[in-house]
């Protein structure tokens, strides 16, 4: 290669063919199919759907981001599943929310996601991707769930009970994440408020499961994740450029 | 005029970091000279419309970045390289500059020509399918610089773009920079004053938050003549003059 920036002269003695042949355009085209990165079938279809490539890739190379929060995911429903099979108690569905919250809270936020000045310069509003990786969060966490369920049998019916305290729990957990700016934070946070949520509907009922499964905590949780929406929201924008 | 700023202050709780700061400046490179803390990090964040000025005017490219459609439109049309570039250690340096092309919402169909000429112009060819997490610290700034103009901006914001690179890429740094300031308004952050002498047709010094000079690089110079001023180069003299001067001029005030 070329030892300087210049355009032109890419490769010492690519400038040797035949005059009417630009060989740097000729390299550049090369250059530029060897390089691509080709996406796959989900990429090709999240784009479709969301009507953005860069919103696509987003989702797809998040999960590459952070395989130590894979792992972490895939351990701990696998600790609620063999606690399941071993007491006979659906314990998975308390394990899964916080799953969720610390998932998302190390998706996100200055000093976690390393390109996080860049991508605030970016077209594609870093919130928009934020919401894609919230997206991923709940679509593997759902997944490893289904799959821990079936082995305790509660499979469906339980996995679906969980989303909603899951949204509620990841909600508050970005909210706490955006306002403080450290995702460490937020997870706690989250973290914390579920403990503090089994329980004490554990000592109102007596029911260590009560907490995903009581229709009559479906309201609260959902307002507790529109609370930590709108906060997210908030503390994430970019207020008028002017005064 | 490509950016017009008029009085733009920037506060971070009780430290002042930009203060009533004016500019305007179109196509052609513009140096930001000034010593640490002297709030050009500041301003070219609010330039990139990371983060908002507290109080002040600014319009970018024709644009008021407070609104959301005109600051979306702008973003297309701006390249940022940070002071500290975040990068994602598991990209290839091919894909870590195609994903900012695909966030910069540039035509999918143009891409993969605009990353490898991208990639070419920082002399980065060779290691383009090579990790991020195995390129030196030089390299990594190269790879910076190529997503700042993956988009042909007509805008470019630069903080220190040369931190980490040999004498000789600076050289030819300095050679494409004056390229692209044919066609776009660059903005460089630095403290490298020979990089604004060699590239540079127009300088600011900045010192605690304010703009204390604006001119030519020859007018920096000339400010450093028979001054006394301490510096290895004319320019350097210059600077240390100016900065001396605005110095005592705040003290007596």
């Amino acid at each position: 290669m070329s030892s300087t920036f210049e355009p032109g002269s890419l490769e010492p003695g690519r400038d040797q063919g035949p005059p009417d042949v630009d060989l740097d355009r000729v390299w550049l085209g090369v250059a530029a199919q060897v390089w691509r990165r080709r996406p796959g079938l989900v990429e090709r279809l999240a784009a479709a759907a969301l009507r953005s490539p860069g919103l696509a890739r987003a989702l797809v190379t998040t999960a590459s981001l952070l395989p130590g929060w894979i792992i972490a995911s895939s351990i701990v429903l696998a600790a609620g599943a063999l606690a399941t099979l071993g007491t006979g108690a659906s314990l998975v569905p308390l394990f899964a929310p916080a799953v969720a919250a610390a998932g998302i809270a190390y998706a996100y936020g200055p000093g976690i996601d390393p390109a996080w000045e860049l991508a605030q310069s970016m077209a594609v509003s870093y919130r928009m991707v934020l919401l894609v990786r919230v997206l991923v969060v709940f679509a593997l966490d759902a997944a490893m769930g289904l799959v821990a369920s079936a082995a305790s049998g509660t499979a469906a019916a339980v996995t679906f009970g969980w989303l909603i305290p899951m949204t509620a729990v990841s909600g508050l957990a970005l909210a706490a994440a955006t306002v403080t700016r450290s995702a460490t934070i937020g997870a706690a946070v989250g973290l914390t408020a579920w403990a503090c949520t089994v329980v004490s509907v554990y000592t109102e009922s007596g029911q260590l499961a009560t907490a995903v499964v009581s229709s009559s905590l479906v309201l609260p949780y959902l307002a507790v994740a529109a609370v930590g929406g709108t906060i997210a929201w908030f503390a994430t924008r970019i207020p008028r450029g002017t005064s | 005029m490509n950016v017009e700023i008029e009085g733009v202050t920037r506060r971070f709780s009780r430290a002042q970091a930009v203060d009533g700061v004016s500019l305007q400046t179109g196509a052609g490179v513009f140096g930001l000279l000034g010593p640490n803390g002297a709030g050009k990090t500041t301003l070219l964040r609010m330039l990139a419309t990371v983060i908002p000025p507290t109080s002040g005017r600014i319009q970018l490219l024709g644009r008021d970045p407070g609104g959301y459609g005109p600051r979306r439109e702008i973003r297309r049309r701006l390249g940022y390289l940070p002071q500290n570039l975040g990068y994602y250690p598991g990209f290839t340096v091919a894909e870590f500059v195609e994903y900012f092309a695909l966030l910069k919402e540039m035509p999918p169909g143009q891409i993969p020509k605009a990353v490898a000429t991208a990639i070419e112009r920082v002399d980065l060819g060779g290691r383009a399918r090579a990790k991020l997490r195995t390129l030196s610290g030089g390299m990594l700034r190269r790879a910076g610089i190529a997503q700042a103009i993956v988009n042909e901006p007509e805008l470019l914001l630069l903080d220190e773009p040369t931190a980490g690179l040999d004498p000789e890429q600076r050289v030819a740094f300095r050679g494409l920079l004056r390229e692209l300031g044919e066609r776009a308004t660059v903005i460089v952050s630095t403290h490298l004053v020979e990089d604004v002498g060699a590239a540079c047709s127009e300088v600011a010094l900045m010192d605690a938050g304010r703009i204390v000079f604006q001119g030519s690089p020859d007018e920096l110079i000339a400010c450093g003549e028979g001054s006394g001023a301490s510096g290895d180069a004319p320019l350097e003299r210059g600077y240390s003059a100016v900065l001396r001067q605005a110095r005592f001029a705040k003290e007596v005030a």
